[in-house]
C-alpha cells in the first residue's frame, strides 16, 4: 500500500507561499475530510509556520495528482507555480523524512523541540477526525518513539542555541531550578528584556527593574508581573537576587566589586549570576575573580550559544545514524507484515499437497507401526519447511522496491499456484 | 562452597561497571552510563550476599576486622550513591564512587583476616561504635565526592569553559547541598561513632585509652570535617579551600582504616 507525502517548507517555499497553504487547526477536521474524499486510505496534515506537508496512505500513487491540485486550489495558486515549491516522497523516503522532522533535524534551528510536539498533534487531529487508517497509525507511533530516542540518546535539544536561552541555561547549571529565585533587570535594553523574559518563563519568584527613567522600569516591570525600583536602590536588591540582567546604555560600569563583595558576604553561600548584555559593559570584569560570582558578558553568553549549535550539528550525525538504523527496521516490519497473507496461503497450500501426498504413500506402504508413520509425516513436513524457507524469507526481507516486492510476490504465486 | 565467591562477583561486576562507567566519560554515551550502572547493581546485589553470608557465619555485624569494615563502607557508599541517583539522576558522582566503592571491595578480598568470634566484640557498645564510623564514613565520603562536584563545576562555570563533565554534574547548588547534606548527616553520626568507640575502649580497657593510629586517624578526620562544616554553616564555604580540607581527611580516614586490624 503507498505511503507518500507532499509538501513544502521553509527551504523550498517562501513565506508568502507558506501562509498561503497554512491550516487553521479549528478547521482540521473538515479538511482531512475533503483530502480522504480524493481516495485516500489515511491522511494527516502537518502544518506549522515552516512546513505544510500532506501524509497519505493511498490504493496507488494516481491521487497524488488530485493532491497537488487540491493543495493548489486552496493556495489560490496555479498548480504549476506551486508544484516549483513542492516536494512528493514516496514509502521509505517519508518514514525517514518524518523521523528527521520529528526529531528535529529538518528544522531550521537544528534540535528545536516544539516540532515534536506539532507532529504528535498533527496526528491526534488525524485520529479525532478518523482519517488515520492502519499503516498511518503504524507510522504515527514509531515517529514518535524514534523522536523521542533521537532526543534521549543524542540530548540533541538540550542545549541552548540563542543569547537569552544561553543565560537561562547557565542559570540553571548555577541554581538548578530557577523557581523562587530573584531577578535584578538593569536598563531597558531589547536583549537584557529578553532574558529577562525568558527567566520570567521559568517561574522565577520576583523580577525587579531598574531604570533611569522610572516610567520606563514601570512599564517593563508590569510586563514581567515584577516590581519596578529606583536606580540608586542596586546595592539593596544586588543583596536580594540571584541573578543580575545589565542592560543600560550607559558609558561606564554600574556594578563594582564592592557592591557584589558587600551583597555577597549576606548572602550565606548563596551564588549570584550577573549577565552583562551590554556595550559598552555596565558590570566591573574584575567581579568575575570574586567567589561566588558568576559574570558572563554577551560574547560569553554568544559563545555558549555558537558552541552548542556546533555540538547539535555533531549530534545531529549521531542521530541521523539511529534514524537510519529505525527506518530500515521499519520497512521491514511493514514489509513483513505486508507478505504475511502470501506466506500463510503459501504455507496451506503446501500442507495440503503434503498431506494429499502423504495420504497416497501411506496407503501404498501398507501396515505400519505408529513410529514408522511418524518418521514419514516428519520427514514430509520438514522436507516442506526446508522447500519454504528461503520463499518466505525473501518475501519477509524483500527489496527495498515496492515494485521489486510486487513483482517477487508475483512469481512465487505463479509457481506454487496461488490464487493472483 | 566457598564463603567468598560472591564477594569475587561482586568484584568482578564493580570492576566491569567502573570500567564502562569511566569509557563513557570519553564517548559520553548515556546507554554506556547506565550500563555500567546495570554492571553496578549486579555487583551491589552480590556484594549484599556476601555481607548476609558473613553475618550468618560470624554471628554479628560484619565490621569487627579491616575487611569486612571496607566491605559494609562501600556497600553503604553505594546505597547513598543509589539513592542519589534516583533522586538527582547525577551520573558524574558515579566517576567518583565506584572506584571508590571498588578500591574498598578490593581491600576486603586482599586483604586476609580471620572472622573475630572475641566476645569484647559481641557487646552493643562496640557493634553501636562500628555501625555508627561506617555509616558516618559513608556519609562524609559521599559528602566530599559531592564537594568535588561543585568544585569542578564552579571551575567550569568561572572559566566558561566546559570540561568532560559539564553535562554529567548537576547544578553548582545541587552538588553543595547535597555535600552539605551528607556531611552534616555523616559528621554527627560519626561524632556518635566515635564517642561509643572512646565509651567501649574505656569499659574494655579499664579506663585506659590508648592513642593508635586508627584513634589519632578518627580525630584528625574528625577536626578537618568540623572545618568544613563550621565553613558551610558560617557562610564561608569556599569550593577550592574544602577540596583540600577534604582530601586530608580522606587520607586520615584512610590511615584509621588501616589502623582497624589493631583492634
Amino acid at each position: 500500500m503507498p505511503l507518500m507525502l507532499v509538501g513544502l517548507n521553509h527551504r523550498t517555499a517562501p513565506v508568502e507561499v507558506r501562509e498561503r497553504l497554512s491550516m487553521d487547526e479549528r478547521k482540521m477536521d473538515e479538511i482531512l475530510s475533503s483530502l480522504l474524499s480524493c481516495g485516500l486510505h489515511g491522511v494527516a496534515m502537518l502544518s506549522t509556520c515552516n512546513r505544510v506537508e500532506a501524509i497519505l496512505s493511498a490504493p496507488n500513487e494516481d491521487v497524488i495528482e488530485q493532491i497537488v491540485d487540491w493543495m493548489a486550489d486552496r493556495a489560490g495558486a496555479a498548480r504549476v507555480e506551486l508544484e516549483k515549491h513542492l516536494y512528493i516522497l514516496r514509502y521509505g523516503d517519508v518514514v525517514k523524512h518524518l523521523f528527521r522532522v520529528c526529531s528535529g533535524l529538518d528544522s531550521m534551528i537544528v534540535g528545536e523541540p516544539q516540532i515534536g510536539g506539532q507532529v504528535r498533534k498533527a496526528f491526534q487531529l488525524a485520529q479525532d477526525a478518523g482519517t488515520l487508517d492502519a499503516l498511518l497509525t503504524q507510522l504515527y507511533e514509531q515517529t514518535m518513539r524514534v523522536a523521542k530516542r533521537v532526543r534521549t540518546e543524542t540530548g540533541i535539544g538540550e542545549h541552548a542555541v540563542s543569547v537569552p536561552y544561553a543565560a537561562v541555561e547557565l542559570a540553571k547549571k548555577i541554581f538548578g531550578e530557577l523557581e523562587g529565585l530573584q531577578v535584578l533587570l538593569l536598563g531597558a535594553g531589547e536583549i537584557g528584556e529578553l532574558t529577562a523574559e525568558h527567566l520570567h518563563g521559568q517561574n522565577v519568584k520576583q523580577v525587579f527593574v531598574a531604570n533611569r527613567s522610572y516610567e520606563r522600569a514601570v512599564e517593563l516591570a508590569t510586563r514581567f508581573e515584577g516590581l519596578a525600583v529606583q536606580f540608586g536602590s542596586i546595592d539593596e536588591h544586588l543583596a536580594a537576587c540571584d541573578i543580575v540582567i545589565a542592560s543600560t546604555g550607559a558609558p561606564h560600569f554600574v556594578v563594582e566589586p564592592s557592591q557584589v563583595e558587600r551583597a555577597l558576604a549576606t548572602r550565606k553561600n548563596r551564588n549570584l549570576f550577573l549577565i552583562d548584555l551590554s556595550v559598552p559593559r555596565n558590570i566591573n570584569p574584575e567581579i568575575a575573580g570574586i567567589e561566588g560570582a558568576y559574570l558572563y558578558n554577551v560574547d560569553d553568553l554568544q559563545h555558549v550559544a555558537d558552541v552548542n549549535r556546533e555540538m547539535r550539528q555533531k549530534k545531529a550525525l549521531q542521530a541521523e545514524e539511529i534514524i537510519g538504523r529505525e527506518v530500515e527496521g521499519f520497512r521491514k516490519r511493514l514489509v513483513a507484515q505486508d507478505a504475511v497473507p502470501t506466506i500463510l496461503e503459501l504455507q496451506g497450500r503446501l500442507e495440503e499437497i503434503r498431506a494429499a501426498e502423504l495420504e497416497k504413500c501411506l496407503r501404498k506402504m501398507g501396515p505400519m507401526t505408529a513410529e514408522q508413520r511418524a518418521a514419514v509425516e516428519m520427514f514430509s513436513s520438514q522436507m516442506i519447511n526446508k522447500i519454504l524457507h528461503y520463499p518466505i524469507l525473501q518475501l519477509r526481507d524483500g527489496s527495498e522496491e515496492p515494485q521489486e516486492r510486487e513483482s517477487l510476490r508475483k512469481t512465487i504465486r505463479k509457481i506454487f499456484g496461488l490464487r493472483s | 562452597m566457598n564463603p567468598n565467591l560472591s564477594l569475587y562477583f561482586a568484584l568482578g561486576f564493580y570492576g566491569a561497571g567502573t570500567l564502562v562507567a569511566l569509557l563513557s566519560l570519553f564517548t559520553r554515551e548515556k546507554r554506556l552510563q547506565l550500563a555500567g550502572l546495570g554492571l553496578m547493581v549486579i555487583g551491589f546485589v552480590s556484594h549484599t550476599l556476601w555481607i548476609g553470608t558473613i553475618c550468618t557465619l560470624t554471628g554479628h555485624a560484619p565490621i569487627t576486622n579491616l575487611p569486612e569494615t571496607a566491605a559494609f563502607i562501600a556497600w553503604l557508599v553505594f546505597v547513598v550513591e543509589l539513592v542519589l541517583f534516583i533522586v538527582y539522576r547525577v551520573h558524574a558522582a558515579s566517576f567518583f564512587v565506584y572506584p571508590l566503592v571498588l578500591i574498598l571491595l578490593s581491600i576486603s578480598a586482599v586483604v586476609r583476616e580471620p572472622f573475630a568470634h572475641s566476645p569484647k566484640l559481641l557487646s552493643r557498645l562496640f557493634t553501636a561504635h562500628l555501625l555508627f564510623t561506617t555509616t558516618g564514613v559513608a556519609a562524609l565520603l559521599i559528602g566530599l565526592a559531592f564537594g568535588l562536584l561543585a568544585h569542578l563545576q564552579d571551575r567550569a562555570l568561572k572559566s566558561k569553559t566546559r570540561g568532560r563533565l559539564w553535562d554529567l554534574i548537576p547544578s553548582l547548588n545541587v552538588c553543595k547541598d547535597v555535600s552539605y547534606r551528607a556531611l552534616s548527616i555523616g559528621f554527627s553520626v560519626y561524632t556518635l561513632g566515635l564517642v561509643t568507640g572512646f565509651l567501649w575502649s574505656y569499659k574494655t580497657t579499664a579506663g585506659v585509652v590508648a592513642l593508635r593510629t586508627k584513634e589519632v586517624g578518627a580525630i584528625v578526620a574528625w577536626v578537618l570535617f568540623a572545618t568544613v562544616l563550621q565553613s558551610y554553616i558560617s557562610g564561608t564555604y569556599r569550593t577550592r579551600k574544602t577540596m583540600f580540607i577534604g582530601a586530608g581527611a580522606f587520607i586520615a580516614i584512610v590511615v584509621a582504616m588501616l589502623g582497624i586490624h589493631h583492634v
